[in-house]
């Protein structure tokens, strides 16, 4: 019957077009299931994966998911500020690892995450080049940030301002890059990582001004009485940090009011992670503590139920898919009589003829479940990069 | 397109597919550290950690030109310090640069954090602020704790527990070698008291506002300038010297380093002799604090 | 040697077409011409001769096999194996080149052949009817007198003892007809095989040695009985 095979193989060579749409059709209706499950379970697994990595997280009351997708995904929404008075509270009760977050800025759309160095090793972030940042202005950037503004350890980006016209806000600061991280599938990837203070710089709670007690700084000098010196608005200030005017920076005002967006809570185990939930139990002071699993399984219910809709549908049209493949393969099968008698005359059996048909159906099916499976395969490897570009997280 | 090698490519497909990345292998140098490292922002505070660890640990004062209350740590020192198990700062705004570099929360230790109720409010700093209404901070303590070696014991005491947390195979040892810097500390303490005793109540003049702690110690009747040592003040500091010495009739001047000849010679006119009583922050290399001190001391008794 | 003795068959439909022989012999190695009016039984004398129709009674033997015995999957592989057949509309297969239509017939059976000496036997086939070089050609390239060359060639590709064409130059221009009919001469003689060719064409009956008036042996039966030739 290889001779049945070898017809069989032939018929749909010749007929590149018919088989290569019937290849796609099959292939489609396979792999477009496949894939949304692929996808829907990875993206699920990622999330949630995060999600569990991340035991507790505190913030100014408001929406749960809000604070979850600033905290865990810096997404573009961002939570109401919490005072940083609060994370220093939280550290100092010694029944957990705080670890700040200030994601209120970006730059030339990534997200500018100001945070301190304990989140590289909570999130075991590794560095492909260079170092983490050591002081103020420094930055150290995800892998597809170098990848996207093609830049590297040495190079610098500018902080974007909110609005145009808030031209005594939100500071347009260079930074320095100093590192750039392994890539690992995650919001890390897409975020500039400063110190939490220079965040603040940038929203112009710091800055950097020449000495007013020196002479070259007198034309920026209003009134000097008493100890207290007062700056106009002459003043040189620096729109850069550098390693000859760091020093300069300074914080202007009460650093326990200065904001954050939100802070992530490491307790060693259940029992300090039990007394600190009872401690934000009620939105203690205008704060909340969540855990972000809990909050994104809400979230995926809904998402698992939108999948299986969609696939109720795919279903349905691969239903009427068959149908049609059907049909034609029938009334092809109807122009080939010709063709099976001239094989029945010249000695093939009913069953050579059956063996024929069976495997030009068995060659496209199985080339199909192949190209669905390789495309399958090809999704999962890169589901996370598909998600990432299309969903922002 | 022929498709005779159809089946030739799906399977390639399927392979290219299948054999995804694999995990990269990390070639992390990682050379485990023998002992914790101990970074220390001025001399006393290093010292006292050294004497105090012992071989529990590496203990380093970073390589600083002048006096450490200016350092301004370069992007290798900070490396360092963010590899340290514990970095000990003194506090109380001695470490300007805390405020402008990213290091690790849990490996900062503030020896003076649990003193803030002993230490002294600085009478005189100039601030600034921005605008005719604007924000106006009166921040800031006298730094030099260590002067006073009642408060360096408390500081030696929180390095001592820092460090025995680190190794704590070795905290009997680390609490043996504590003891006996307090007993020196407190001998220190003892020559210090009998050596400005002999000064009773005299007027003196300190170069610097660095010595708060020694004059509430010891009961100083001291008022301090803004000079420098090996500087030549200026003829309006001149003037202003003039003034105080009318309000304050010094007869001694206590120098943080050995003043320039002229200018001990023009103090000398003045009747004020003066005394280089270093502060021990930053001595030459391989000083022993109490040998810096010892020798202050003995000026004093000149 | 051919011989069918007491051939009795009928279509199966009612009042169905058939045919009775009483008796027909033909030597081996015989040429044959084929002639008759339309509907006297002339496809359905080639189809009995090839195994394709079994008579309910009587004996079909050739070259001492009597087919009449055979089951339909033995009368399969005795005709993949020991008759080659010519149509009139050469009945190519389109998605195969011209030298896998000529081994069409190891496809469907190799009977055990190596398919190198099988591919080399259709080369030499082909080169022999001078279309050694359009062996990788398709069917819908080639003219209709080479479609029909490639036809003689599949049939002859098993060496068949016997060797069957129902009206081969139907479809071909008179060029063509006389080559096609001195190209299965040709064949028949050098693979000694038994030839016979049904054919209208009265121009071509001088190349046969032998001319059969099919009302001559056999008898055309309907529902209604037999009715006399």
């Amino acid at each position: 019957m290889s001779g049945a095979l070898f017809l069989g193989w032939r018929y749909l060579v010749f007929h590149q077009l018919k088989t290569a749409i019937l290849v796609a059709s099959i292939t489609l209706m396979l792999f477009l299931p496949a894939a949304t499950r692929v996808l829907v379970n990875d993206s699920a697994a990622a999330l949630t994966s995060r999600a569990d990595q991340t035991p507790l997280v505190v913030g100014a009351s408001g929406s749960p998911l809000e604070l979850v997708l600033s905290s865990l995904y810096f997404h573009a929404e961002q939570p109401p500020e919490l005072p940083f008075a609060s994370f220093v509270e939280l550290r100092d009760t010694g029944w957990a690892e705080a670890i700040p977050l200030n994601t209120r800025f970006h730059s030339r759309g990534s997200p500018i995450v100001g945070t301190s160095l304990k989140y590289f090793s909570f999130r075991d972030l590794d560095l492909a080049q260079g170092r983490l940042m050591g002081m103020l202005g420094e930055c150290v950037i995800g892998a597809n940030v170098a990848a996207r503004e093609s830049v590297g350890v040495g190079d610098s980006l500018v902080s974007s301002p909110e609005t145009v016209f808030d031209i005594a806000g939100v500071y347009p600061l260079k930074m320095t890059i100093t590192g750039v991280l392994e890539s690992n599938g995650s919001a890390d990837d897409d975020a500039i990582f400063v110190d939490f203070k220079t965040s603040w710089v940038i929203q112009g709670l710091g800055h950097g001004h020449q000495d007013l007690a020196q002479p070259a700084a007198a034309a920026g000098v209003l009134n000097r009485k008493d100890g207290l010196v007062t700056a106009n608005a002459s003043v040189v200030q620096y729109a850069e940090i550098t390693p000859e005017n760091v020093a300069q920076f300074h914080f202007h005002g009460a650093t326990g009011d200065f904001p954050l967006s939100s802070v992530i809570v490491v307790p060693p185990d259940d029992k300090s992670g039990a007394l600190l939930r009872g401690r934000y139990q009620d939105n203690n002071q205008g704060m909340q503590m969540i855990v972000p699993s809990s909050v994104l399984n809400d979230l995926l219910d809904t998402v698992f139920t939108v999948q299986n809709y969609i696939i109720l549908g795919l279903a349905i049209l691969s239903l009427a898919t068959i149908a049609v493949i059907t049909l034609v393969f029938l009334l092809s099968q109807q122009l080939r009589k010709g063709e099976f008698h001239t094989l029945s005359r010249i000695g093939a059996s009913r069953a050579y003829v059956a063996t024929l048909i069976a495997s030009e159906i068995g060659f496209v099916f199985i080339g199909s479940l192949l190209l669905a499976t390789g495309l399958t395969f090809a999704v999962r490897q890169y589901a996370l990069q598909i998600l990432q570009s299309f969903l922002s997280l | 397109m022929n498709l005779r090698y159809f089946p030739v490519l799906l399977f390639a497909l399927l392979l290219a597919a299948c054999g995804g990345e694999s995990a990269p292998e990390f070639a992390t140098a990682d050379v485990a550290k023998t002992r914790p490292l101990i970074i220390a922002s001025n001399f006393p505070l290093y010292f006292f950690t050294r004497e105090i660890a012992g071989d529990s640990a590496e203990v380093i004062f970073p390589a600083m030109e002048g006096d450490p209350v200016n350092w301004k740590p370069a992007s290798e020192d900070i490396a360092r310090m963010q590899s340290a198990d514990l970095v000990v700062l003194n506090g109380a705004g001695y470490e300007a640069w805390l405020g402008w570099v990213s290091l690790p929360d849990g490996i900062l230790l503030d020896t003076s954090a649990g003193i803030r109720d002993r230490l002294i409010p600085l009478q005189e700093e100039t601030v600034h602020q921005h605008g005719p209404a604007g924000e106006h901070s009166h921040q800031g303590f006298a730094f030099t704790i260590w002067l006073d070696p009642m408060l360096a014991m408390e500081q030696a005491s929180v390095i001592e527990q820092a460090i025995s947390e680190l190794v704590p195979e070795n905290q009997q040892a680390h609490r043996a070698r504590l003891a006996t810097l307090q007993a020196r500390l407190a001998a220190l303490d003892e020559e210090l008291r009998i050596a400005f005793a002999a000064l009773a109540d005299q007027p003196i003049i300190f170069s610097h506002p660095v010595y708060q702690y020694l004059a509430a110690r010891y009961g100083l009747n001291g008022v301090s300038v803004h000079w420098e040592p090996g500087e030549d003040p200026g003829i309006k500091a001149w003037i202003d010297f003039q003034e105080v010495l009318r309000r304050h009739p010094a007869k001694l001047m206590i120098w943080e380093g050995q003043p320039g000849d002229e200018v001990a010679g023009q103090l000398e006119q003045l009747g004020i002799r003066s005394i280089p009583f270093h502060t021990g922050s930053n001595p030459p290399e391989g000083s022993d604090y109490f040998d810096v001190m010892k020798a202050s001391v003995d000026r004093l008794g000149e | 040697m051919i011989e069918l003795r007491d051939i009795d068959f009928r279509y199966p439909v009612i009042g169905g077409f058939g045919i009775h022989i009483p008796r027909l012999s033909i030597p081996a190695g015989e040429c044959v011409a084929v002639v008759g009016p339309s509907g006297s039984g002339k496809t359905t004398l080639l189809g009995l001769l090839a195994g394709i129709l079994a008579s309910a009674r009587g004996a079909t033997v050739i070259n001492d096999t009597d087919l009449a015995v055979l089951d339909d999957g033995q009368r399969r592989r005795f005709r993949i194996e020991h008759v080659g057949q010519v149509f009139q509309a050469f009945e190519l297969l389109h998605y195969l080149s011209v030298i896998e239509n000529v081994m069409l017939p190891h496809y469907i059976h190799a009977a055990g052949a190596d398919r190198k000496d099988v591919h080399q036997r259709a080369l030499q086939l082909l080169s022999d009817v001078g279309l050694g070089l359009k062996a990788g050609s398709r069917p819908g390239e080639l003219s209709q007198g080479e479609q029909q060359r490639v036809a003689v060639c599949r049939a002859m590709l098993n060496q068949p003892a016997l060797l069957l064409a129902d009206e081969p130059t139907g479809n071909l221009d008179q060029a063509n007809k006389q080559n096609v009919v001195d190209l299965l001469l040709d064949q028949a003689q050098r693979n000694h095989s038994t030839l016979l060719m049904v054919t209208h064409d009265q121009s071509l009956l001088g190349s046969f040695s032998t001319v059969l008036d099919i009302q001559s042996v056999l008898t055309v039966t309907t529902g209604q009985g037999a009715k006399a030739a």
